[in-house]
């Protein structure tokens, strides 16, 4: 019965193919945005947790503004703090300097967004301060050149990949000179290509990046700063606790009040999933609604359907189709449709992936719960959608059925 | 036993001043064998009574046993079962799928038997050799001419061999050829022992018929046995005389309506009456009389 009626229901849906396939429209939209959204999230997340291995679970976080506020109901996010302006001073680089257990305190210190070279000017790119130390956080590889030393005071930048190509084409980079802000700075090295390219959660690209000794950046800037994030380095796991201890009470000194957040890398990376969750249920949510309207759609069709089909609804009845079998055979018709547009909706939103990859520094990934998810939200949506169209089908009288065409 | 017995069974549509009565305390019996042909002008009611044999509607009043056991109550779910495995229909417009081809439309009733694909299709393929039109079995019935349709229309209602053939104006839609080809089939039928019931305007038909019985204003006035091949005495007579409505149809016609109202007190007594009135209503003497 089950084969006859899958037969049955593609015959029908053959016979009215543009229909059918401007229904299934929908549901492919609905389920592939869902899925690529999802799968974007899931790759933001896969490539933070991958940042945060990189430097190491010694590493000690510090981020202007309170971002986690303890509350009644346990610690939660401050969102409101992402966005306020840096209150890190160098006074509190220079006191963190001081931890014992402390072996390097890298800042990261914006300068501009644009530099300028002999291939012309570059606008979208992160341009920063930081000092010698740098590499012992973020174990990125210097291909040309090296980093500059601690202490150093020059006028010379390590710059990325990306970079490079973009101001000086094939050539080596190294030696040349670029323009920050009208002030000449000499390039020191060049990072090798990174995958895992973001310093979160600033999202500083590393490859569109150029980053100049600490002094000379708060020179460049007239002794202003505007420090995104302090890395310190503990000497090892077991004295991270006391690290962030010492660093607590040295900047909560110098401030006069908690205004900024120490967070080991676990907390770090907690959070900010936190964040991409919060954000990807937000535009998934979304996505559903379109997901929804398809549903609609294919309950639309389905009606119009099964008025058009009195007259076979009739003649089935009339040679003996119960009630349930009729049920069973629209049922299997609106199933197929939704089955049908989820899994040419999950092979579209495998193309998406693809093109992203290639053509976008994202990487999202598709889970195989993902997958199965939208299978099941694909099976489940065919169902409650045709149930009531299947419904009316099977209590159709069968004198009035066979009587109108 | 008779295979249909129909006990005062009376059919209402609609309620209120649009309040038709379609048929009016029939009682009617057809024993196993019998080709009845069912004559009437239109409206007269053949279909509701064919639609009521089928299972199709149920009666407003009265009962119908199918092979002796009740079956104008039943669930509809029992009631398809029923037509699936008793009931073969023949309708005027063919009315087979359009998008089956023609060997598995004559196999559908056995598919909701459950009948596995291979099975239905080689029992759906030996009947459509019985009816002549094995050579068509992967045609679509768009493909085929009307008499052929009609033929493989009869093949899909005998492919679970029923109890009994409701052919409902077979011949309607068929120009003479057609139609005599599809009554000699239906002819060899009755003759391998089924039991039709052919509803029909054209007295010509009647030839095929064992008893013929006519229908007007939801009731019947002649029930007459005939011998196969022969034309009906009573048809010209039934079917040109007028029939005079008298009080006492009036008020059997009354009875049936009231059915439907609460009081069991009247209903009876109405009904005490009319039972002798059906008794004076024998068609034959009608018919000496209108002589």
């Amino acid at each position: 019965m089950w084969s006859g009626n899958f037969k049955t229901a593609m015959s029908s849906l053959r016979q009215s193919k543009w229909r059918s396939t401007f229904t299934m429209l929908g549901i492919i939209i609905g389920i592939s945005s869902v899925v690529t959204t999802v799968s974007l999230g899931e790759g933001l997340k896969h490539q933070i947790v991958g940042q945060v291995t990189s430097l190491g679970t010694n590493v000690i976080t510090v981020r202007p503004g309170k971002l986690v506020s303890h509350g009644p109901g346990g610690d939660s996010l401050n969102f409101l703090a992402l966005l306020s302006s840096s209150n890190l001073t160098v006074q509190d680089v220079t006191s963190l300097s001081k931890v014992s257990s402390a072996t390097s305190v890298v800042p990261i210190d914006f300068v501009t967004s644009s530099a300028k070279g002999d291939n012309g000017e570059l606008d979208n790119i992160f341009v920063g301060g930081t000092n010698g130390q740098f590499p012992t956080v973020i174990h990125q590889p210097v291909n040309y050149g090296e980093f500059f030393p601690s202490g150093d005071t020059d006028a010379v930048a390590i710059i990325g990949s990306t970079v490079a190509n973009k101001l000086f084409g094939l050539q080596n980079a190294v030696g040349r000179t670029l323009y920050i802000n009208g002030q000449p700075y000499i390039v020191h090295g060049v990072f090798q290509q990174s995958n895992n390219s973001f310093i979160s959660p600033a999202q500083v690209d590393l490859n569109s990046s150029i980053f100049i000794p600490f002094d000379s950046a708060v020179k460049l800037t007239n002794g202003s700063t505007n420090i995104l994030e302090i890395f310190v380095k503990s000497q090892d796991q077991s004295t991270v606790n006391q690290t962030i201890n010492q660093v607590n009470s040295l900047i909560t000194k110098n401030h006069g009040q908690q205004d900024f957040t120490a967070l080991k890398q676990e907390q770090l990376l907690a959070i900010t999933s936190n964040l991409i969750n919060t954000a990807t249920g937000f535009i998934t949510a979304i996505a559903a609604i379109s997901l929804l309207v398809g549903g609609i759609g294919i309950m639309d069709i389905m009606l119009v359907s099964v008025s058009e089909r009195n007259r076979e609804i009739g003649i089935r009845k009339a040679v003996g189709a119960t009630n349930r079998q009729i049920l069973s055979q629209f049922l299997t018709e609106g199933l197929a449709l939704t089955i049908g547009g989820g899994i040419i909706g999950i092979l579209l939103s495998f193309a998406i992936n693809g093109l992203l990859r290639l053509y976008t520094s994202w990487q999202p990934i598709i889970d195989v719960w993902v997958v199965v998810l939208a299978a099941g939200v694909s099976i489940a949506v065919g169902i409650i959608f045709s149930i009531a169209p299947a419904f009316k089908a099977s209590r159709k009288d069968p004198i009035n059925a066979l009587r109108g065409d | 036993m008779p295979i249909i017995e129909l006990r005062e069974v009376s059919k209402i549509y609609g309620f209120g001043d649009a309040t038709t009565l379609a048929l009016d305390e029939i009682s009617l019996s057809v024993d196993k064998g019998e080709f009845v042909a069912v004559m009437g002008p239109s409206g007269s009611g053949k279909t509701t009574l064919m639609n009521i044999i089928g299972l199709l509607d149920r009666p407003t009043n009265g009962d119908y046993l199918l092979d002796g056991r009740r079956a104008s109550r039943l669930r509809s779910n029992r009631q398809a079962k029923l037509r699936r495995d008793r009931i073969g229909f023949v309708f005027q417009s063919y009315n087979l799928l359009p998008r089956l081809n023609i060997l598995e439309n004559v196999a559908l009733p056995l598919a909701y038997r459950g009948m596995a694909p291979v099975r239905r299709l080689k029992q759906a393929s030996d009947i459509l050799e019985l009816v002549g039109m094995r050579d068509r079995e992967y045609f679509m019935p768009r493909q085929l001419s009307g008499g052929q349709a009609q033929r493989a229309a009869i093949a899909r209602a005998l492919v679970n061999n029923p109890s009994i053939l409701i052919a409902d104006e077979p011949t309607g839609n068929l120009d003479s050829t057609d139609s005599r080809v599809v009554m000699e089939l239906l002819n060899e039928i009755h003759r391998r022992g089924n039991t039709i019931l052919l509803v029909t305007h054209n007295p010509e038909l009647t030839r095929y018929a064992n008893r013929v019985i006519y229908m007007h204003d939801g009731m019947i006035i002649g029930d007459e046995k005939t011998a196969v091949g022969q034309l009906a005495r009573g048809v010209r007579r039934v079917y040109y005389s007028r029939h005079k409505i008298t009080d006492d149809d009036v008020m059997a016609g009354v009875s049936a309506l009231m059915k439907k109202v609460p009081g069991k007190e009247i209903t009876t007594k109405l009904k005490r009456s009319k039972t002798k009135i059906k008794k004076r209503k024998v068609p034959s003497r009608r018919g000496r009389k209108a002589s």
